[in-house]
């Protein structure tokens, strides 16, 4: 019996003893929501965007304090520069709720492997987080600009990016997983999407941001910033980018504009699109068939035509594909010629296609694949026309 | 009503006990034993003009009913035996009790224990002088508690009837649920000085006889000077007797004692409380409630599930609000937890002082609103809701969130159809949001796994407490979790019953067509 009394009291004492030693009080937290890696002078600059909890709540009256507040600090590795925040910051930041990492583009510039390793190793970082560039500024002024309706910039900057990823294509939201599965491929080169600052980057800072009813100052996304290994060699514009949304199947609504056979313009919107590439080995040359099919809605018509006929919606489809196909081709003729990085991974796709084949050609894809041939064919069905069937341009003939 | 339950003609007794001949002893004997107590009644009258017979009519005023005794007893005995003539004197005895007693139960006793016990319970005895034995004329009063309303187990469709504080009153009650003449009843007396009467009520032919016969062993140990209440019963009886909890089924509802009794449960009743024990007791039975079987079985289903959330709820949801809030915050979305985090912005309390504040508060509340009178309920309630809700908040004490926490938890702990479970799960809370603020969501897990390893341990009257689901017993899942039309419960539980177990054949549905 007192064997058995020694014994619960030795467990009861684990259990007291031990306990405890990692709790953290909520109010004891600095939550993070954005973090900004740039390099300045051979040191990486650290921005972090921390959340003003009793802010950002509905429940209480504004206070006119801003509902985030950003620390910057230096260092020579990011771990550093973070634990180092602490002198400055009232509270130890909490990486666990991380929406976004934006890479400064000066860092881009150099290479962003080294500055991704501490968040990939980490613990605390949840790994969920989308990572974008910060295109003609640097992080820290991208996320010292104030945003209207979304308190919190970071969750602005990522709503923008996912909304825009559904509805237009022009954006395609990465997160760390993906960017460092891409990055640990040597054949394969990475995308993320680039955000701009537009206005006097000095006065996003200021309330007086988000007081107006337009904002002077905003974060805007540019397109599709083209990495070769882990530098940044470029940018896409927004109807490349879309392109390359076309073409690695990341599309899932967006518009497209064809011209009317008269004159004027006609709208689709583009309600599906399925991309299959098939890579293929021809006397030992490697090759790519892009298949795409697309399904649109007539979303608006600014011209005279009549869509009552078949023949009318040939002619959109017809169209449509065209618009996309040429699109797509300058795009891929610049990807190829000028950044020459396999983006689109059809490295990826000869090496399921014919793996022998792929591993003689391997060492050479950086000299093979700007001239690799790749046939793209969209093919496009219409499949409704809206709530009316004509436009209210072309009036019924009154009898 | 009968008499020949509670009184034990038994030859046990000693020959000291033996009543005497003489009237005039005996009288002295009873007083002497009864301590003069003024409420006992001897009536000493002298029948028949020939050769009269000293008789006395013994009773205990407030217990006995006084119209019966003066109108069947005293009346007809004064009245008749006036006029008889040649009553001979060693059959005078016998012809009082044959033809001049006009109450339905007439005993013949020749001890003093069985006539205390007879008098103590509402009895009239008459004794005669020369013989050596008494006459029990049964004429308990009927003073008792009308049948009404259950309060601790309401419904909205089923019968409106509950037991009451009389053992007769409530055993009729189940007799006229199941008027089989398989329903037995095998009594006993506990209690040194209380005597309180017990009854077992089963179903002979559907109940195991060796649960009967577990539950008489069981009864018959109880060596006490008093049982007040079923409780103590419970207490002495159940399996497990550290474990909080009950492995007793209770109620207040005939129709539930019924539906247990056809599942081949054993109940029993006792005197001085409308409180019904029934084992065994599973724990599913707690989650169950009579009208689980009166309305429609989806709706049933549902709601059992609704209950298996709230206890969960009520058992975990402070220590989730602990364990998450201070060990694992990457769990909750962002937004909420900026939600929770402003609220608890200038609170002065880690989380789990501030959860054991509130819980506390409320449990001290409950308690409070359950003693008061009624009158002064209400006002407990406003300053409850007032200074725990309201102020608590204001005054940045604890947070917002936290209060929701205390009214969900406070809330899902009364879905209970079952209070003895209840109470349990209240008690569990804290261990529990100690462990959450110790280890997070392990600790939880933890005390989880102890409190669900301890139920798989525990039995009642040998029946696995957590049957059907631990061991899994697929064909009783009908009326676990869920509940399944009536045409699927035609078997009663395994486990509870292993003889006669088909309920009730297919209903075919006749339509008229040829």
């Amino acid at each position: 019996m007192a064997k058995v009394k020694a014994i619960c009291f030795l467990c009861i004492l684990t259990l007291l003893l031990s306990g405890c030693w990692s709790k953290r009080e909520l109010n004891e937290l600095a939550i993070v929501v954005a973090l900004g890696i740039d390099k300045v002078e051979d040191e990486f600059e650290i921005t972090v965007q921390i959340v003003d909890p009793s802010e950002v709540s509905m429940r209480q009256a504004s206070t006119q304090r801003s509902p985030v507040i950003s620390y910057h600090s230096r260092g020579e590795t990011i771990f550093e520069a973070i634990r180092k925040m602490t002198n400055l910051a009232a509270r130890k930041p909490y990486f666990a709720h991380l929406q976004v990492v934006v890479l400064g583009e000066d860092l881009a510039k150099e290479g962003i492997s080294d500055s991704l390793d501490l968040i990939v190793r980490d613990h605390e970082f949840r790994k969920d987080f989308d990572v974008i560039m910060s295109h003609e500024a640097t992080a820290k002024e991208v996320l010292n600009v104030l945003t209207p309706i979304e308190k919190v910039p970071a969750n602005k900057i990522l709503n923008s990016l996912t909304v825009s990823e559904k509805v237009w294509g022009s954006t395609i939201a990465v997160n760390i997983d993906e960017l460092v599965s891409t990055l640990s491929n040597k054949e394969r080169g990475a995308l993320i999407s680039a955000i701009e600052v537009h206005g006097d980057k000095r006065l996003g800072i200021d309330q007086t941001n988000v007081q107006r009813v337009k904002t002077p100052v905003f974060l805007n996304y540019a397109g599709l910033a083209v990495f070769k290994e882990d530098k940044f060699v470029g940018l896409l514009s927004e109807g490349e980018s879309k392109s390359v949304s076309f073409l690695s199947d990341k599309i899932q609504s967006t518009i497209e504009i064809v011209a009317c056979p008269k004159q004027g313009t006609l709208s689709t919107e583009i309600t599906s699109s399925t991309t299959k590439v098939k890579g293929s080995f021809q006397n030992g040359k490697p090759k790519i068939d892009v298949q795409i099919n697309v399904e649109q809605n007539v979303g608006e018509v600014e011209c005279e035509i009549n869509l009552s006929k078949n023949k009318t919606i040939d002619y959109i489809n017809k169209k449509t594909a065209q618009g996309i196909e040429e699109r797509i081709e300058k795009t891929l003729e610049k990807i190829q010629q000028q950044y020459q990085v396999d983006v689109l991974g059809y490295g990826d796709a000869l090496h399921r296609a014919d793996a022998k084949q792929w591993k003689k050609i391997k060492k050479d894809w950086a000299t093979i694949f700007p001239d690799l041939p790749i046939h793209v064919h969209v093919k496009v069905t219409t499949q409704g026309l809206g709530t009316m069937q004509n436009s209210l341009l072309k009036k019924p003939k009154e009898g | 009503m009968s008499i020949s339950n509670n009184i034990d003609p038994s030859p046990s007794l000693t020959t000291d006990d033996l009543l005497n001949t003489s009237l005039a002893k005996n009288i002295k004997v009873i007083q002497n034993t009864l301590g003069h107590s003024n409420d006992i009644i001897i009536r000493e009258i002298t029948i028949g003009e020939a050769e009269p017979h000293r008789l006395a009519i013994i009773s205990i005023d407030g217990l006995s009913d006084k119209t019966t005794i003066s109108d069947s007893v005293i009346g007809k005995l004064m009245a008749n035996i006036e006029e008889e003539q040649e009553i001979e004197i060693t059959t005078i005895n016998q012809y009082v009790r044959s033809s001049y007693l006009t109450v339905g139960d007439v005993m013949n006793i020749e001890h003093f224990t069985p006539l205390y016990h007879a008098i103590l319970n509402g009895e009239t005895v008459i004794l005669l002088d020369g013989f050596a034995e008494g006459i029990v004329t049964s004429t308990k009063s009927a003073k008792d508690r009308a049948v009404a309303e259950p309060s601790t187990e309401s419904v909205i469709r089923g019968p409106r009837e509950s037991f009451t504080e009389t053992l007769r009153t409530n055993t009729a009650l189940i007799r006229r649920k199941i008027k089989s003449p398989n329903l037995w009843i095998k009594s006993r007396v506990i209690g040194e000085v209380t005597q309180t009467d017990v009854a077992v009520m089963y179903i002979n032919g559907i109940a195991s006889d060796k649960i009967v016969a577990e539950v008489l062993a069981r009864l018959d140990r109880i060596n006490i000077d008093g049982i007040l209440e079923s409780g103590y019963i419970e207490d002495f009886i159940q399996d497990s007797k550290n474990s909080m909890f009950p492995t007793i089924y209770n109620s207040e509802r005939p129709d539930v004692i019924a539906g247990e009794l056809l599942d081949g449960k054993v109940a029993i009743l006792v005197d001085g409380t409308p409180f019904v024990l029934v084992v065994p007791a599973l724990f599913t039975s707690f989650l169950q409630s009579a009208e689980d079987y009166y309305q429609h079985w989806i709706i049933s289903s549902l709601i059992r599930i609704l209950r298996f959330f709230g206890i969960s709820l009520a058992l975990v949801a402070p220590s989730l609000y602990v364990a998450i809030t201070t060990f694992h915050q990457e769990m909750l979305p962002t937004p909420m937890l900026i939600s929770i985090a402003s609220q608890r912005e200038g609170v002065p309390f880690p989380a789990v002082v501030e959860a054991l504040i509130m819980e506390l508060a409320f449990e001290i509340l409950r308690e409070a609103g359950l003693r008061m009178p009624r009158t002064i309920g209400p006002a407990v309630s406003i300053v409850g809701t007032l200074v725990i809700g309201q102020a608590a908040v204001d005054a940045g004490v604890v947070s917002a969130v936290m209060v929701i926490i205390v009214a969900l938890t406070a809330i899902c702990s009364f879905l209970f159809p079952a209070y003895g479970l209840s109470n349990t799960i209240r008690v569990l809370r804290f261990p529990l949001m100690i462990f959450a603020a110790m280890f997070g969501l392990f600790g939880v897990m933890f005390g989880i796994i102890i409190i669900i390893l301890h139920l798989c341990s525990i039995r009642s009257f040998g029946v696995p407490y957590l049957s059907p689901f631990a061991p899994f017993i697929i064909q009783d899942q009908k009326d676990a979790f869920l509940l399944l039309p009536r045409r699927g419960l035609l078997k009663r539980p395994r486990l509870v019953n292993q003889k006669n177990v088909v309920r009730g054949h297919k209903y075919v549905v006749r339509t008229g067509r040829k």
